[in-house]
């Protein structure tokens, strides 16, 4: 099969970058373990206080060790719980501080919402049924708002919170 | 479909069809889309790194 000069190079270089980037994919999936955020674990939407995590005493920011903090939250429309403060007032703000890794753990009771911590990595689905998790250390300081960015209905526009990273 | 045309032309029968045809312009294009797409991929993994 004659190929043109061209056709040569620019088959080379698609086949290249395929090349490439299945072998980023399969780095970030096998040796830094970058997999869907609900993974096989499953919850009952009914009954999400049944799961340890998402208990109402459990609900919002817990420091685990030091620098290592775990944030519970159950999402409903619409609105996240975060659990409540000392005032027995919604929590809508958590604060950690800089190069401290959170894990995030969210579920839904009724549809599926998004979890967004915008200007961060923190995005993920949450779907009814699942609980969706991420690790990550917040290494930029400032205000970021906690959106939710799958539409779940009327009341979309409504949820949001703020995680603040301080120095 | 084009096969279904009975007026179709008939089959390039010259054993290089490629000949005589300039693709510099399809070549430039095709090199522009993918380092188009190379840039914005690292670029977004460089966004994904720094926050
Ligand atoms: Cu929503």
């Amino acid at each position: 099969m004659h190929l043109h000069k061209y056709e040569k190079i620019w088959l080379t270089f698609g086949l290249g970058s395929l090349a490439l980037f299945l072998v980023i994919i399969g780095f970030a999936a096998f040796w830094k373990g970058t997999h869907p955020m609900s993974h096989i674990e499953t919850i009952d939407p009914q009954n999400v206080e049944a799961h340890d995590s998402f208990k109402p005493e459990n609900l919002g920011l817990r420091e685990v060790a030091e620098g290592k903090y775990t944030v519970n939250i159950v999402a409903s429309a619409f609105n996240y719980d975060f659990g409540t403060d000392a005032d027995g007032k919604p929590v809508k703000k958590i604060r950690v501080p800089k190069g401290s890794t959170v894990l995030f753990q969210i579920t839904t009771k009724d549809v599926v919402h998004g979890f967004q911590v915008a200007g961060t990595n923190v995005n993920m689905m949450v779907e009814p049924g699942h609980v969706s998790r991420l690790e990550t250390v917040m290494k930029n300081v400032g205000e970021f708002t906690v959106v939710c960015n799958e539409y779940c209905g009327i009341g979309h526009h409504q949820m949001f919170a703020t995680v603040e990273v301080y120095e | 479909m084009a096969t279904d045309n009975p007026k179709k032309r008939p089959v390039q029968q010259s054993g290089n069809p490629h000949t005589g045809i300039n693709l510099k312009g399809t070549f430039i294009s095709v090199m522009l889309l993918g380092v188009f797409i190379l840039v914005t991929w690292f670029g977004l993994y460089a966004l994904f790194l720094s926050r």
